[in-house]
């Protein structure tokens, strides 16, 4: 299915024409002539109309009843009047029936000089209410969930938060219950609201009924600003603006743009503003003292330490960059390695991604754009969990199947929350995605792929639902770089369909990191330039960390990125930072900046001026909405002023000088500039100079991946993957902690059984004498023979143990479960604990 | 009872009805086999719709070009039958349900002929557990005989057929509503359009018929649309089963010519009200319909356009009676208190404006009223009519609204200040 074409349609609203796509909705179309139509419980971004509020209603030539402007379609030469005497007796009535069980406490209420409600009380109500009896009560305000409050009495019953729950996120928690009059909003089983979308409904409300623990009471609408920038929490790079008081952001809210959000924001990225003002903060350069603490220095003394740690490791250094690192600052730092100090050495993941297949990957073909899920005949979901890896994608999946009819196909080594909607989910052994994908590219016809193994049959029946019609998108999780093979075999698969042929459906990567097209792009992987551009082949991130603790590499410059925490083997990291010279740039103490020589401050996402490279290409602006907290100086200066130290001029005094610089050195970024990306920033490959863009051939690296190990142990093939809420992010927002989780074991029923292992029960997993604690999850959709555990945890981290594919765990009971539960420490004790914190706040 | 005309009802009271033995030795599934049989889909649904028959669930819209909105061609296609009866004063599907379920089933197989529907449901309401379960009986039957399953007397064509107990709202009698509970959600109208016909259970091509709609249909498969069209009136063919209730000597289910004198109902077949009392009024077509005055209402035709032209429906075809010594007031508190119970509380007017009602009613009979509180009764159901999303809010508007016009001295005898002057009058 491709994107539908709407014809213009004219009508006449109130004696003006007005023109507008067909299929519009009244409401919308009204808005074409000036004329605004309220509205309560009508927000397309929920789906359908449900036409509940009434407010709407308007007259049409020819029907004898008022309709819905909400949910009735233009057509060519309607007549519609939205002024007429029946109109605003309608639109009086509803207003005045609104208000008889609204509590109308505007004073103390946090809508208030926001709310749709008072706005439209005043637009178009009666003024007055001849209602004398008692209002409906509720008790007031209850925790919702631990970050949002609920005032029933102030909700008028317009459906939008359930219907975001029910259809939205799918989380289907909330209900209405009871009826009439007595209806009310809630839980269906009366426990805390928690999933990780549940802040949106904030947003929804048009009253106060919902509102964030975490803004009840800070400001009014006239104290604050609002101003826009991007999240860079993740590669969903949503857009948001902050809210903010007195040089402090108090909120974040979506910023609707459809070719990226879709107007949703998840949870991590909504709650997050906390950590920007946070005392935690590192705001001023440090130098590790001879007692190994760390202390303040001035810039310059940092900076010339840093300087002279780099020469003296010359082309032995080496950079990983990650996190929110812009565009630019990943420019720079890849000039400042490769010019300043003639070292190939940088990489931006820990996939070992492929120089030669990830210039094949981004031609302009290939490549599909968010919007393109919404008309997506089948959806392949290949190794990525986009709930956790990229939130908002699953989100835009669930609503391709919902509202287009899209066949979802889910292949991954761990279970999805996408399965449940698939038309097909299939599940292959850690390692083992070369073989799955080679499967299905055989089952697609593709030259030099031949099948007959194991996976033959679940790759038939997905490549049958993958032709179910023209446009297929392919969701894949840049981890399977990690596997020799699998991404060549993705390739093959993408031209037996046909999609680099057209435009349209195609690939979308999930990268590891938020920026981390962008940061590939700039220059940021082994074996790539600027443009991706071949060049000379240095060490990827594993390659890094083996070369610093065999004394190959002397110096690593971080920046926003805590190995440690997130790359396979943690303690070989550890080990490698601890015998090497360390530059960190970071927000906060980090397992890495434990390690490094000197410390150096990270802008946030709220302070930074910048640019990055969303998932499909779009180029999109962080902008600066709060000042820098204490010493911090724009990472961009800082690189500048190092290079500078290190003998390289470059006379790029501010970000957008440094823009221009780059996007003349990557010849695909050509020509765009702050105007071009504006406020829904840009594809690059939608741009002449993209558009015409082919990647160069040759440059081919080797895959840096990990080797497999030496030993193949009899325990359990160990499984990772990375959790939503397993970062540093949770920990630094006191409201989001009570999400922090613990280490789960997960294996399937069938190994439980013969390890003789329970729900809840305590084990230790060990490889090779490194072991994390952790509690059995038993999961039914698992393969038998593997055990998952999360990365990127701060205790207990699944990254520990991984030590390249195929490793296998040992697995010792520690603890029943009854124990836990007797500790407090079971499932029902989690949430009591968090109804206690939200009613303590 | 010579003035009924027993078509539904022919055999109502004949014992072991329910069995299909019984309901074959009478003759029934012969429409069925002829349906399937002797005749295609298109000529049983032209039959149908030829007929006129027109809805017996309160819409009263003709049950053949419903049918004839389905889309064709292969998918697909339900058919529910609504037997939620809840509305207040209607009590005929059970007595068809409860007595004749063959018929019904009959007719609901005959109409998925008609409209291809594969998939058939009957949505009865949970209270109707009796009946219920006399329906499973009788639907395990009718596969064991074949008339149901994956292939129809023979025909290569599928009808399966489950009853489904609703959980006791009136508002799931609703179509969209019982849409929405027979797909396990919570039962709220839909908005509409799209119409059932159209994108209906499960998003897909649905017919909703009413008990009484359905049990219609072997009749007019045997007899032949003509011969349906010998009884009633030209816009109201055929009978009706009335469900008499109220201040009423003989109450119960009549089976009528639409078009008879209502007052034939009401004195003759149903005994009228108790000796030496009056028809003050009454509900023509249910709870939800405006109540006429026994001057007006008693010599109208019991049909369809007699009803509307009187600024009332014929609905359900359920008449409620009350004679002299009820209250108005009391029944309108009553009925507004049925409707506030019942409102879904999807839509504003609704929800806000049946418990406005029942509040200010509630102050009037308790003598606390002002003579402003009529005039905003009175406008509060002007301010819901044709307002809501389903005809729920209008069902308790209209028949409030035209209580408060027609009965108004009664409503004024209730202020404030008359309750005083009563008070001060007995001291
Ligand atoms: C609040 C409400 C309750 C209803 N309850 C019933 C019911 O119990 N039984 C019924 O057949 N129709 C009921 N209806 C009418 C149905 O919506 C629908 O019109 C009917 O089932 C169609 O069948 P028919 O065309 O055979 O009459 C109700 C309508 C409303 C608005
Ligand atoms: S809580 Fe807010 S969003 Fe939810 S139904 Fe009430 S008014 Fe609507
Ligand atoms: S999905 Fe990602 S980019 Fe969007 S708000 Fe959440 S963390 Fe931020
Ligand atoms: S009219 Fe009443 S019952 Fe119908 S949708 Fe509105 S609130 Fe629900
Ligand atoms: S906005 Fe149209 S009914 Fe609510």
């Amino acid at each position: 299915m491709s994107q539908p074409i709407r014809n213009a349609v004219t009508l006449n609203i109130d004696g003006r024409e007005v023109t507008a796509p067909e299929g519009t909705m009244l409401v919308d179309a009204a808005k074409h002539g000036d004329i605004e139509i309220p509205v309560f419980c009508y927000e397309p971004k929920l789906g359908e109309p449900v036409g509940a509020c009434r407010m709407c209603l308007v007259e049409i030539e020819g029907i004898p009843k008022l309709q819905t402007a909400c949910s009735t379609p233009i057509r060519d030469g309607m007549t519609v009047y939205t002024q007429t005497d029946r109109v605003k007796g309608a639109q009086n009535a509803v207003v005045e029936f609104l208000l008889i069980n609204h509590p109308l406490d505007c004073p103390v209420c946090d809508k208030g000089g926001e709310c749709p409600l008072q706005d439209i009380a005043m637009g178009w109500g009666p003024g007055k209410s001849r209602f004398t009896d008692p209002k409906r009560h509720f008790q007031k305000p209850l925790p919702l969930s631990p970050l949002v409050a609920i005032d029933r009495e102030r909700c008028i019953l317009c459906y939008r938060c359930v219907r975001f729950s029910q259809e939205i996120s799918e989380d289907e928690q909330l209900v209405l219950h009871e009826r009439g009059d007595r209806s009310f909003v809630g839980t269906f089983d009366d426990r805390p609201y928690i999933a990780p979308f549940h802040g949106n409904i904030t947003e929804l409300c048009p009253v106060g009924a919902l509102t964030s623990y975490t803004y009840r009471f800070r400001a009014r609408p006239w104290d604050i600003e609002d101003a826009g920038s991007v999240c860079t929490l993740c590669p969903s790079q949503c857009n948001v603006k902050f809210t903010v008081r007195d040089e402090r952001a108090l909120r974040v809210l979506a910023r609707d743009n459809e070719d990226v959000d879709d107007g949703w924001l998840c949870d991590k990225g909504r709650y997050s503003f906390q950590m920007l003002a946070s005392e935690e903060r590192i705001t001023e350069p440090m130098v590790r003292a001879g007692d190994g603490t760390l202390a303040p220095v001035s810039w310059e003394e940092a900076i010339s330490k840093v300087a002279a740690g780099l020469r003296d490791a010359g082309t032995a250094s080496a950079v990983l960059a990650g996190g929110g690192t812009s565009n630019e600052e990943g420019w720079l730092l890849q000039r400042l390695l490769r010019e300043g100090l003639s070292s190939p050495n940088i990489d931006s993941s820990a996939s070992g991604a492929r120089a030669d297949l990830v210039r094949e990957l981004s031609s302009p073909a290939l490549g599909s754009r968010m919007r393109e899920l919404d008309y997506a005949d089948a959806i392949l979901v290949l190794d990525t969990e986009p709930l956790n890896e990229m939130p908002i994608l699953d989100l835009r999946i669930r609503k391709a199947v919902r509202r287009t009819g899209a066949q979802l196909l889910v292949a991954s080594e761990h279970p999805s929350s996408l399965d449940g909607g698939a038309a097909e989910a299939v599940r292959f052994a850690p390692g083992e995605a070369a073989e799955l994908i080679g499967a299905l590219a055989a089952a697609l016809g593709a030259p030099g792929y031949e099948d007959d193994g194991p996976h033959a049959e679940k790759a038939k029946a997905i490549a049958e639902l993958l032709r179910t019609g023209p446009d297929p998108v392919i969701v894949w999780g840049e981890r399977l770089f990690r596997t020799p093979g699998a991404v060549e075999a993705l390739l093959a698969c993408a031209k037996a369909l046909g999609i680099d042929k057209r435009l349209g459906p195609g690939l979308l990567e999930v990268p590891e990191s938020a920026n981390g097209r962008g940061l590939r792009e700039v220059g940021c992987l082994p074996g790539a330039g600027p443009g991706l551009a071949p060049t000379q082949t240095g060490a990827a991130a594993s390659g890094i960390r083996d070369g610093m603790v065999n004394g190959e590499i002397k110096a690593l410059l971080l920046s926003e990125a805590d190995p440690v925490r997130t790359h396979p083997g943690s303690e070989a990291w550890r080990k490698a930072l601890a015998s090497t010279f360390v530059v960190s740039i970071a927000m906060f103490d980090d397992p890495s900046t434990a390690y490094a020589n000197v410390v150096l401050p990270a802008e946030s996402h709220a302070e930074k001026e910048g640019t990055v490279t969303h998932p499909d290409g779009r180029l999109q602006r962080v902008r600066p909405n709060v000042p820098r907290p204490g010493q911090i100086r724009p990472t961009c200066q800082v690189l500048t002023d190092l290079a500078a130290t290190l003998g390289q001029t470059w006379d790029l005094p501010d970000q957008p000088a440094v823009l221009a610089a780059m996007t003349d050195d990557v010849d695909f970024y050509a020509g765009i500039s702050d105007e071009t990306i504006g406020g829904q920033g840009v594809r690059w490959q939608e741009l002449a100079s993209g558009r015409s863009w082919g990647p160069a051939v040759g440059g081919r690296t080797d895959n840096q991946g990990d080797p497999p190990p030496a030993s193949a142990g009899s325990g359990l093939l160990l499984g990772t993957y990375r959790d939503l809420w397993a970062s540093e992010v949770t920990e630094r927002n006191p409201a989001l902690r009570f999400l922090k989780r613990g280490q789960m074991l997960e294996i399937a029923p069938k190994d439980a059984e013969t390890m003789g292992l329970e729900n809840g029960d305590g084990v230790r997993v060990s490889v090779n004498g490194t072991s994390v604690e952790a509690r059995v999850a038993i999961r039914t959709r698992m393969e038998a023979g593997v055990g998952f555990l999360a990365e990127g945890l701060a205790e207990n981290n699944g990254n520990a143990l991984v030590n390249g594919a195929g490793t296998r765990i040992e697995v010792e009971k520690t603890a029943p479960a009854a124990e836990f539960e007797a500790a407090g420490m079971g499932q029902k004790a989690t949430v009591l604990s968090l109804e206690g914190e939200a009613a303590a706040r | 009872m010579a003035a009924e005309t027993r078509i539904l009802f022919r055999n109502i009271d004949e014992p072991g009805l329910a069995s299909i033995r019984t309901y074959r030795r009478l003759g029934g599934y012969e429409a069925v086999k002829k349906a399937y049989q002797e005749m295609e889909p298109e000529q049983v649904l032209h039959e149908l719709e030829e007929s006129g028959l027109r809805g017996r669930g309160g819409a009263g819209f003709s049950m053949g070009k419903k049918a004839s909105f389905l889309p064709r061609g292969d998918m697909d296609k339900y058919l529910c039958c609504n037997a939620d009866e809840s509305e207040p004063g209607a009590f005929k599907d059970r007595e068809l349900m409860q007595k004749n379920p063959h018929q019904l089933i009959e007719g609901i197989i005959i109409a998925a002929r008609a409209a291809g529907a594969n998939r058939c449901f009957i949505f009865i309401r949970g209270e109707y557990d009796l009946q219920g379960d006399i329906l499973d009986a009788a639907v395990e039957e009718a596969y064991g005989a074949g008339y149901l399953g994956t292939d129809v007397l023979g025909t290569g064509q599928q009808v399966k057929l489950v009853v489904h107990r609703g959980a006791g709202a009136y508002i799931c009698g609703e179509e969209t509503a019982l849409l929405d509970s027979l797909e396990g959600k919570r039962g709220n109208p839909r908005l509409k359009p799209p119409f059932p016909a159209v994108q209906g259970l499960y998003g897909g091509p649905t017919l909703i018929n009413n008990v009484e709609t359905l049990s219609n249909a072997p009749h007019i498969i045997s007899s032949g649309a003509e011969w349906f069209k010998s009884f009633g009136t030209e816009q109201s063919p055929g009978t009706k089963v009335v469900s008499v209730s109220g201040d009423v000597q003989r109450p119960g289910n009549y089976e009528v010519e639409l078009g008879v004198p209502t007052k034939l109902l009401i004195n003759d077949l149903a005994g009228g009200p108790p000796k030496g009392h009056k028809v003050k009024g009454f509900f023509p077509g249910g709870s939800s319909s405006p109540v006429l005055t026994g001057d007006e209402g008693m010599k109208l035709p019991y049909s369809f356009e007699a009803m509307q032209e009187a600024g009332s429906m014929l609905g359900s075809g359920s008449i409620i009676v009350f004679d002299e010594t009820t209250s108005v007031v009391d029944l309108a508190l009553r009925t507004a208190r049925f409707y506030h119970h019942e409102s879904c509380g999807k839509c504003t007017p609704c929800r806000e404006g049946t418990n406005w009602t029942v509040k200010m009613l509630e102050r009037l009979t308790r003598g606390e009223a002002t003579p402003m509180d009529i005039e905003v009764i009175a406008s509060v159901q002007e301010n819901i009519i044709g307002h809501c999303l389903c005809v729920l809010g209008d069902s308790m508007a209209m028949p409030i609204g035209a209580m408060v016009k027609k009965y108004r001295s009664e409503f004024d005898d209730k202020l404030i200040s008359q309750s005083y002057s009563a008070a001060a009058k007995a001291a």
